[in-house]
């Protein structure tokens, strides 16, 4: 038996935007059903390295395999079965209500006419279900609080039914109360199926609560890659080196909870 | 308004004044005919025949085409203001009517004038430019958009000049043509026109789950399993071919195409484009059959050109619904 392929493998991937280069080398592999939070300073990269991973950029050297096949090799349809993609928000108004927009997200498992099968029905309400937007069904997209619309758009992207899920800094602009229904949903979509995470995220806390791996960006390399568990211990320094403030650690339930606050003041030199 | 209205009920509706539209619009003219005229009168049998009907079926599709490639335009540019002209198809049209007017090319060729061939021409060649630069690396909806009004202006400006160099007739000519009508249509006409746009209806029909990503934005519709810049492409071409082949023959009509598809919004807030395409054709269709009915009854013995009515009536009511929209614009 030959071991499974990651579901990503990145390579020496460089990737160059407008003048300067944005991933200056860059590997990592995500085995199956490991949730990653990419982690790291505005313009560290982040954002395209997951949008590299989503096939939306190209890199400019470099090898990046997603289910064992070169990411840009992949025609849309087949790349919408293996991943789904959330952005932060959207790019405008959606004008569809959300149990449409969630339906939007059956495209690729659909014929040529995009007639929904008894299948797809099924999809999107398990797709509603997990992420508790019922009672929004109906409503228009446009009169969605933040919250309400990022639980949304988790939810089109869950009704894909992909074995991966790239989620670009999903909970940033959502209050603590907004953010913790997404991840509730998110819990459960993990605990119903097999499934691979990305997200890019600047809490570090939610990172190290909710996913079991932690890649830190600093100036387009990786300076930490690996277990949760293992970034803890090499935190607050890691995190020092990272965004040049000082950090403290917080620990209490006699050392079962763990969490680092950072205070906007510069490290000690 | 948060919720869905009934779209079966809003198309069953339409689709009863529509009929109504098409029935009750030939009748009327300068002179009414009814059908028992039809069924007794020989000369208004035949004024009914081949001048009424055939004027209707072409005002009906159209202004369907026109309000269903406004609507696939407002929905891949994701902006509400886009219509059938936007990409320059119908100034591109214009200035080779406007040649062909100027250079004094009479007759006819397959059963079309000279003038409108050298429209479709024009359509053509500025579908080719708009279509290479779409598949070039820095197009986008907004570079895309930016060509469009371009190409728009460039040809408005040698248009402007056929007019400086031609004679008063010439430019009159020029000047009638550009404000579009559906007078002088004909079985013929009506054919050549509805072949391409029958071809246009069935491949958009197919693909409007397509253009329903392309509202939620390029990146999720990418994530969706759309071809973003493919998929563009091929929407960009069958409507400006479908646009070049009405404006080839009604001259460029205004308004229609970017109101008749906010209108279906407003109806049925939230539809999805197959339906919307539907709605926007119906109510496309009707109005200009209806602008068209106005503009040979107003005035009689004299037609005022169908662009002028439709801007006149489309215009104050367009305002007037979208000030008192609490949906606004709903795209």
């Amino acid at each position: 038996m030959n071991t499974p392929t990651p579901m990503i493998q990145v390579h020496d991937v460089r990737a160059v935007y407008g003048p300067h280069e944005v991933l200056q080398g860059v590997s990592l592999a995500v085995e199956r059903n490991q949730r990653w939070a990419i982690i790291g300073r505005n313009g560290a990269g982040k954002s395209t390295l997951i949008k590299l991973i989503a096939g939306l950029l190209h890199p400019n050297k470099g090898a990046l395999q997603v289910n064992g096949m070169e990411a840009r090799r992949y025609s849309a349809r087949k790349r919408a079965q293996i991943m789904a993609y959330v952005p932060q928000k959207p790019d405008g108004v959606i004008p569809y209500s959300v149990h449409d927009f969630v339906m939007l997200g059956r495209y690729s498992a659909m014929g040529l006419m995009g007639m929904p099968s008894h299948k797809d029905r099924e999809a999107v309400r398990e797709a509603i279900d997990i992420c508790d937007i019922h009672h929004l069904a109906d409503r228009l997209m446009s009169t969605l609080s933040g919250g309400e619309l990022q639980r949304v758009l988790l939810a089109g992207a869950v009704a894909q039914q992909t074995p991966l899920l790239l989620l670009d800094e999903p909970t940033t602009s959502l209050d603590p109360a907004h953010e913790r229904l997404f991840f509730e949903a998110l819990g459960r979509l993990h605990e119903q199926r097999e499934l691979t995470i990305v997200m890019v995220t600047h809490d570090i806390n939610t990172a190290l609560v909710q996913c079991t791996h932690i890649g830190a960006l600093l100036n387009g390399h990786f300076i930490f890659a690996g277990s949760a568990g293992e970034f803890k211990k090499q935190c607050p320094a890691v995190l020092e080196e990272i965004f040049k403030v000082r950090f403290e650690r917080y620990v209490w339930s006699e050392g079962k909870s763990e969490a680092f606050g950072a205070w906007g003041v510069s490290c000690p030199e | 308004m948060s919720g869905i209205k009934n779209p079966v009920g809003a198309v069953a509706i339409l689709s009863l004044a529509t009929i109504v539209t098409l029935i009750v619009c030939p009748m009327i003219g300068i002179k009414w005919i009814l059908p028992s005229n039809i069924a007794n009168d020989s000369d208004l049998r035949f004024v009914f025949l081949t001048m009424r009907l055939p004027r209707t079926l072409v005002a009906f599709f159209a202004g369907g085409g026109l309000a269903v490639a406004g609507m696939i335009y407002q929905a891949l540019f994701r902006n509400p203001l886009a219509d059938p002209y936007t990409l320059g198809v119908s100034s591109g049209a214009s200035l080779g009517a406007a040649l062909c007017i100027v250079l004094g090319a009479g007759g006819s060729a397959f059963g079309l004038s000279i003038v409108t061939l050298g429209a479709f021409a024009g359509a053509v060649g500025s579908i080719l430019i708009i279509y290479t630069f779409a598949w070039s690396k820095e197009s986008n909806s907004s570079t895309l958009l930016l060509a469009g009004v371009i190409v728009a202006t460039l040809c408005s400006g040698l248009i402007m000049f056929l007019n400086f160099i031609g004679g008063l007739n010439q430019s009159f000519q020029i000047l009638r043509w550009i404000m579009g009508g559906v007078d002088g249509a004909s079985y013929s006409l009506f054919f050549i026109m509805v072949v391409p746009l029958a071809a246009f209806f069935a491949i958009a029909g197919i693909l409007m789950p397509q253009l329903d990503q392309f509202l939620t934005g390029d990146n999720i519709a990418h994530s969706r399993g759309i071809n973003i810049r493919a998929s563009r492409n091929l929407f960009i071409v069958i409507t400006a071919l479908a646009v070049g082949a009405i404006v080839a023959i009604c001259g460029p009509i205004g308004f229609i195409g970017i109101l008749a598809p906010h209108a279906g919004r407003m109806m049925i807030p939230g539809v999805r484009h197959r339906l919307l395409s539907l709605c926007s054709f119906l109510l496309g269709g009707s109005f200009l059959v209806l602008a068209d009915t106005l503009a040979r009854s107003v005035v009689p013995p004299s037609e005022i050109p169908v662009g002028i009515i439709t801007a006149m009536l489309g215009g104050p009511f367009f305002l007037l619904v979208l000030f008192r929209s609490k949906n606004r614009l709903l795209m």
